[in-house]
């Protein structure tokens, strides 16, 4: 449990030096309390004020790093139970489960190959494979393969002897060493603990479980996951709610760990409830996009900041295949709102230009009344993104909560622009481009 | 050492709220006194029921993948209800009157509610109907569908915070459901309800839509908007402690990401496959966020979730006395009570 500012007072010299920079050390004990200051300003701090003080202001989950280099991947950390207390901050790494049994080398290394490749980009974030999870087997070059890539990489033990092996080959690549189900974990705490790599430890039931966990840290393991037991989507749930309630709560040292869910080929739902559950490393069977997609668009969901909307990259975006007779409509780049409008725009069969205006991810009447979405503002953006390049028509269509800026937008544009003011409702776009946008752009091919 | 995990209880619970009257089997949802799917810690009389969405005209904006199981059935309600309930396992239907949209086919009242009594007659589970949309057509058509239907208990879709005094007339008149849908937003999903009881209408006979947003589109403030509710209403708030009904289908597949074909984008892998786990996978994160009736539209995302839900509840559909669909799950006496002690 975090101590309290006066628990914290009780553990200081109680001199009212100062040389921590507060007039007391009251004052200082409250900082403390609060997490703004940390023990190191106090020199005179005694060593058990150190430990007791060290062990209460820890995070009440660990965070462990997987990996070296640029996708070397952190999880853990968290501290809440809802994501609208404050945020969940470390989204959970997605990890192809990968058995190399029967493969050539370089139907081996294609594979290996492709999973690096993968880059799709989606609301400013780039989905990509976090890492590899291999199956272990007699020979360890497919994990030596997948580490010289860059992947971080879990090694799914069979036996103790194979996954020794492997794991002394990559060591430096900080591999995440995972024991069989049911194993004896004594040998592997050992082999975690000489190598200095993070160990899964696992377990029948959450007693045993967290008691797993503090044996494996006390046999010298830093780096710990946890492997909640859960064969059914009850009782994973189940696991996985009592094992973040219970490190929030602290009531188990070895509860505060970040969690390790296997998923076998086909169950989507089991990772879904991992995703929104708090684990913190999935590994799944299942590879190609129609499984991988829907996970990490929910992982981008869920670990989004509440308090900090997520935001599209302001620009010029194509609905459908536009060409310069093409209707441009302007929008604030608030996520949700470019959402909306860009699935009715793209619903209503009618391609068209969609400018997303930084209006600091503000949703359109409130982003124009904070001045983030005024004429001026939005001319400007329109002129970066070169919109007069791109539609001979010059005729912008703005959103119908804001009719208010057509003049200012209208005068700072020039040059003979004109704006139209379009639906309030995104879902009345389909209807705006038939019955108002239809009929003047067959007049601009009349009257060009 | 021992784990000390404490089941957390709260002062509140959820209104149990009854679908169905008349000639239906009545479905059951709410009641329930702990977090979504907490059944460790709290008591769920009645599970999550899960509800397919049916139209009066040939939804043509439906994606192939979506329409392929109601082939044959489009644009005819009776008959696609007859295969939801039959073949498919729906606990209720959506009855969504979409031709009554002035773009649409403007459809009148007269010939929706023809529509809405077809399908009572071809099937016996509760129904949810669904207008065009805010606005004078949509409060013509659900008050002549409510009149026509009286005593049937169907849930009318839905009266918002600007507009509720008709429905809300209508559904206390002919013994109706009244959904109150708000724009992912607590505070107005609250105003609603107070509104609607103000207005005579008995929160037992509620339910709030929170507006859903689709995976990729806005499904976070949705999950932590209903959160929140729960938290509310398990805090002890009358005014929020409705049951929630999420839209789910409607919204998965207005994504992109649900019926772009593989041929445009070779990453995303297989749009079928794909499209059905976008639906499941909205359908389970909300239900986690305590959704408690679902609807949805691919049969197959339905039977998946459906599978899940009956690892809480049991594989017991039987239906009990009264005809209510009853979870076989009872809750324990002991407190937390499992391996964790």
């Amino acid at each position: 449990m975090p101590l309290t500012g006066l628990q914290i007072f009780k553990l200081l010299p109680n001199t009212n030096c100062k040389k921590c920079g507060y007039p007391t050390c009251l004052t200082f004990a409250m900082k403390l309390a609060a997490g703004k200051e940390t023990l190191e300003k106090c020199p005179d701090a005694t060593p058990e004020a150190k430990a007791a003080l060290g062990a209460a202001s820890a995070p009440p989950i660990r965070g462990v790093t997987i990996g070296r280099g640029e996708r070397a991947i952190t999880v853990g950390e968290e501290t809440v139970f809802f994501r609208h207390e404050k945020t969940f901050v470390r989204h959970p790494g997605l990890f192809q489960i990968f058995d190399p049994t029967g493969l050539t080398p370089a139907e081996r290394d294609a594979k290996l190959d492709h999973w690096r490749g993968i880059h799709i980009e989606r609301a400013g974030e780039t989905f990509r494979v976090d890492g590899i999870a291999i199956v272990e087997t007699a020979e360890s070059v497919a994990a030596v393969a997948a580490a010289e890539r860059g992947f971080p990489v879990a090694i799914l033990a069979a036996t103790l002897p194979g996954a020794t092996a492997v794991a002394e080959r990559i060591k430096d690549h900080r591999p995440l060493l995972v024991p069989p189900a049911g194993a004896n974990l004594e040998g592997y705490c050992a082999l975690a603990a000489r190598l200095g790599i993070p160990l899964v430890v696992g377990a029948p039931d959450l007693a045993s479980l967290a008691d797993a966990a503090r044996d494996a840290a006390r046999a010298g393991v830093a780096d710990i996951l946890l492997e909640p037991p859960g064969a059914d989507p009850r009782s994973l749930h189940h696991s996985l709610s009592a094992i973040r309630r219970g490190a929030l709560d602290r009531i188990h040292p070895g509860l505060g760990h970040p969690v390790f869910l296997r998923v076998g080929a086909g169950e989507i739902e089991r990772a879904v409830l991992g995703i929104t559950k708090f684990a913190s490393l999935v590994a799944l069977a299942d590879c190609g996009g129609e499984a991988w997609l829907p996970l990490w668009t929910l992982r981008q969901n869920i670990y989004t900041d509440p308090q900090k909307p997520l935001q599209m990259d302001p620009g010029l975006y194509a609905i459908g295949e536009p060409n310069d007779r093409s209707p441009l409509l302007v929008t604030s780049n608030f996520s949700l709102t470019y959402f909306i409008v860009s699935t009715e725009a793209e619903a209503s069969g009618t391609a068209c230009h969609l400018a997303v205006v930084d209006a600091e991810g503000l949703s359109v009447l409130t982003a124009w009344s904070a001045g983030k979405f005024s004429g001026d503002r939005v001319a400007k953006a329109l002129r970066q993104m070169k919109a007069a390049d791109r539609v001979s028509h010059h005729t912008v269509i703005i959103p119908g909560y804001v009719p208010v800026i057509s003049g200012e937008l209208e005068d700072a544009l020039g040059d003979g622009w004109h704006v139209l003011v379009g639906p309030q409702e995104a879902s009345d776009i389909a209807p705006f481009f038939r019955d108002v946008w239809g009929p003047l752009a067959r007049d601009f091919e009349t009257h060009p | 050492m021992s784990l000390d995990l404490k089941p957390k209880k709260w002062a509140g619970a959820l209104r149990e709220v009854t679908l169905g009257a008349g000639t239906r089997r009545p479905v059951s949802v709410g009641g329930g006194n702990g977090l979504p799917l907490h059944a460790f810690e709290a008591a769920f009389p009645y599970r999550p029921a899960l509800a397919l969405e049916i139209t009066d005209v040939d939804p043509v904006r439906w994606v192939e993948s979506v329409r392929q199981p109601w082939e044959g059935v489009l644009g005819q309600p009776a008959e696609a209800a007859r295969r939801a309930v039959t073949d498919f396992g729906a606990d209720l239907l959506l009855v969504h009157l979409t031709g009554t949209h002035a773009d649409r086919g403007n459809r009148s009242p007269e010939q929706a509610a023809a529509d809405v009594r077809a399908v009572l007659e071809a099937v016996d589970v509760p129904l949810i109907v669904k207008g065009p949309g805010a606005g004078q057509k949509q409060n013509a058509v659900l008050a002549r569908v409510a009149e026509d239907c009286r005593g049937e208990g169907l849930a009318l879709h839905s009266a918002t915070n600007e507009d509720y005094k008709t429905l809300a007339a209508v559904a206390v008149a002919y013994g109706h459901v009244l959904v109150g849908e708000s724009p992912i937003d607590v505070n107005i999903a609250k105003q609603l309800n107070i509104l609607l009881a103000d207005t005579n209408v008995d929160l037992n006979r509620a339910l709030i839509d929170p507006l859903t947003g689709g995976l990729g589109y806005g499904l976070e403030y949705s999950y932590s908007v209903m959160e929140r509710i729960r938290l509310a209403a398990l805090g002890g708030d009358a005014m929020l402690n409705c049951p929630v009904v999420c839209l789910v289908g409607e919204e998965t597949w207005k994504a992109k990401e649900a019926r772009v074909s593989a041929d445009k984008e070779p990453l995303w892998g297989s749009q079928r496959e794909r499209g059905i786990h976008w639906e499941v996978s909205t359908a389970m994160t909300l239900i986690e966020a305590g959704a408690e009736v679902v609807v949805m539209r691919h049969p197959e995302a339905l039977k998946r979730i459906r599978k899940q839900l009956d690892s809480w509840f049991g594989s017991d559909r039987s239906h009990d006395r009264e005809g209510v669909v009853r979870s076989s799950f009872r809750p324990t006496e002991t407190s937390g009570g499992d391996s964790c002690r």
